[in-house]
């Protein structure tokens, strides 16, 4: 990557080949996505970011969950309106939200209408239920030649969620957004996260993405819903993950450098 | 109204042709021929017709089921009479059942035939001789149309180039076969004039090729004083060959492009890699995160892609992100190299993002 087209002068670094190597854009057919997003409304949902929201009022970890499902709506129909999004909520276990996939954004207003966090917590997160709904969905997308995505998002620090599921087919891509506490002596994040990782890596078609923030930023989590943003049959290892990236003016050092490699040449 | 309800006769019929037929019919309007009644036993219908639509109204009636219903045409075809000269053959109107839900596709596609052969009636010595010309042609559509205030007038649909342009372009997932027409429109001349003046022309083409060739950006060949159809369209075809041939050449250009964005702006969230007309980006100026959203036009290079910012953290008071206005008008040549140019739009880019984020910020004070 580096050097090789010798003509583009300092703008080709190394880094500037991140992402897992020289971009390519191969003629592939390329399907619309049904996105199904699964919130956690287990009361730890309403732990409190850390900066207030607008007049003052506590911004709770469902808000931010909430303007970020908005955020990343709004900008893959920007990017290309035929996508669709459907939602689930997870308690003890999972179930319908809004069922219809839509691609208007009214539809996730209306949901979030009935969205409110559980008042007790059930001690549980069993995801067998969402991993059906997920094969059973991702059935009827493909028929329309569509894919299914799976945007799980996850509140508990201490309880790491379970399944029962087979995986015999991985029919649904998983990506995780996954919001807690500081690590201290009464919960288990990293316990929490590992499972996450598990659970994504069992039953995840194309590669899926996991986040976590403890930090309580809500900044934060908007630009990890916007890296989510990337399309599963276009994306590489989330190791290689190079966006979002720094729109700032190329260094003047190697400018420089470029300059004096000419001039032996051009004083010849 | 309390309960319009079409007669289950007629319902059937309509259903069945709906389902069935082989052109895309619409249902326009439905009325009641009764005035007391709320029975629905008046419809037009919409037929695609030479690439243009005809209306014509079906006229049933509720109180007498079995009857045949009569057909009123369009004002273009008020000399229209189908059935003209035919009085002793069997027709769709005197085979007429009305327990069977067929009849009426039979008749309407009967109707849209006869459409067709009135034009082989047609007294015009330059008319009949275009014609004998196109008649070995497949897939030709006549259509005559006149009216009290307008010259008649024959109008040509001519599927044009004798290639399958879905496979034309690699991963498409077009469901329709696509297709280029050319309109022709004669005005119907008794005398046949040394100079016959030009038909008017018009490219058509099926809707969804327009993400990757559009007619309207097609400048016709020249209709030369004295030319016939036969000598026009090989012309015509040739220069949509060179056309077509040169959109699946820019569909590479315009991946070439993309691509050259990729070591500046990083991994695209989305680019559309059939068509290549559009990538969006994630970008970054300090902790301010944005897409990047471009959109490639048809004629790139020589005409310049469009630009618009999206911000993932302001939002105004509906709750929709706050975009920048679309910018085309940035330094720009299409004698650039593509990389050249991948790195002029980062460089205009990197100025115009801090304006962005100013602009995002005022207008989210302006909101309190």
């Amino acid at each position: 990557m580096q050097g090789i087209e010798g003509q583009n002068s300092a703008t080709t670094t190394a880094a500037a080949a991140g992402g897992g190597g020289l971009y390519t854009l191969p003629p592939a057919r390329f399907s619309s996505e049904d996105i199904l997003f699964c919130i956690d409304v287990d009361p730890e949902c309403l732990v409190e970011m850390k900066v207030t929201g607008p007049n003052g009022r506590p911004f709770t970890r469902l808000d931010t969950i909430k303007q970020g499902i908005l955020l990343f709506i709004h900008s893959k129909l920007a990017i290309n309106p035929d996508h669709r999004f459907a939602f689930t909520v997870l308690g003890k276990s999972v179930s319908w939200l809004r069922k219809e996939f839509s691609g208007e954004v009214d539809a996730a207003l209306s949901a979030f209408r009935g969205l409110s966090a559980d008042s007790s917590s059930s001690g549980q997160a069993d995801l067998t239920q969402l991993f059906r709904i997920a094969a059973h969905e991702a059935k009827k997308s493909r028929a329309q030649n569509r894919i299914l995505r799976v945007i799980l998002m996850y509140c508990r620090s201490s309880v790491p969620p379970q399944h029962q599921w087979l995986a015999t087919q991985k029919v649904f891509t998983l990506d995780v957004i996954y919001l807690h506490d500081k690590p201290g002596p009464d919960n288990c994040p990293q316990k929490v996260y590992d499972s996450l990782v598990e659970a994504l890596e069992l039953v995840t078609e194309y590669e899926g993405y996991i986040y976590e923030s403890g930090q309580g930023l809500t900044r934060i989590l908007l630009r990890h819903m916007c890296i989510l943003l990337s399309h599963p049959q276009q994306r590489c290892v989330q190791d290689d993950v190079d966006v979002p990236k720094s729109l700032t003016k190329k260094s003047p050092t190697t400018e420089s450098a470029s300059v004096d490699e000419s001039a032996p040449v051009s004083s010849q | 109204m309390v309960s319009d309800r079409i007669p289950p006769l007629i319902s059937t019929q309509l259903t069945h042709l709906l389902a069935h037929c082989p052109i895309s019919i619409k249902v326009e309007q439905m009325w009641s021929g009764c005035m007391n009644s709320s029975l629905l036993d008046h419809f037009t219908l919409v037929i695609p017709f030479c690439l243009e639509y005809v209306r014509w109204d079906i006229i049933y009636n509720a109180i007498y089921p079995l009857a045949k219903p009569d057909v009123i045409f369009g004002p273009e075809d008020e000399h229209f009479r189908p059935y003209r000269g035919t009085i002793d053959s069997k027709n769709a109107l005197t085979d007429w059942n009305s327990k069977d839900p067929t009849r009426l596709l039979t008749l309407v596609l009967e109707l849209r035939d006869y459409q067709k052969k009135r034009v082989a009636e047609v007294d015009d010595e330059r008319l009949k001789f275009e014609i004998s010309t196109m008649l070995s042609r497949e897939g030709i559509e006549m259509l005559m149309s006149s009216g009290l205030d307008k010259p008649e007038e024959v109008k040509f649909a001519v599927p044009l180039l004798d290639m399958d342009l879905n496979k034309m372009v690699l991963g498409s997932t077009w469901r329709h076969q696509q297709k280029i027409y050319l309109q022709v429109i004669y005005p119907v001349g008794r005398k046949y004039s040394t100079t016959p003046s030009a038909p008017r022309l018009k490219l058509v083409s099926s809707p969804e090729l327009k993400s990757w060739f559009s007619v309207e950006e097609s400048r016709l060949p020249a209709w030369l004083d004295g030319m016939c159809m036969a000598e026009y369209l090989p012309t015509l075809e040739e220069m949509l060959e060179n056309q077509i041939r040169e959109a699946v050449a820019l569909v590479e250009v315009r991946r070439k492009f993309i691509t050259a964005l990729a070591p500046h702006f990083g991994r695209p969230i989305e680019a559309d890699p059939v068509f290549c007309r559009k990538v969006s980006f994630l970008a970054s100026s300090g902790t301010f995160a944005f897409l990047v959203h471009i959109s490639i036009p048809l004629q790139f290079p020589k005409q310049q892609p469009v630009l618009v910012l999206q911000s993932s953290q302001h939002f105004n008071s509906h709750n929709v992100p706050i975009k920048s206005p679309i910018m085309n008008d940035y330094p720009w040549s299409p004698r650039w190299e593509t990389s050249v140019m991948a790195e002029r739009i980062f460089d205009f880019l990197v100025e115009e993002c801090l304006n962005f984020k100013r602009y995002c910020n005022e207008t989210m004070l302006q909101q309190r």
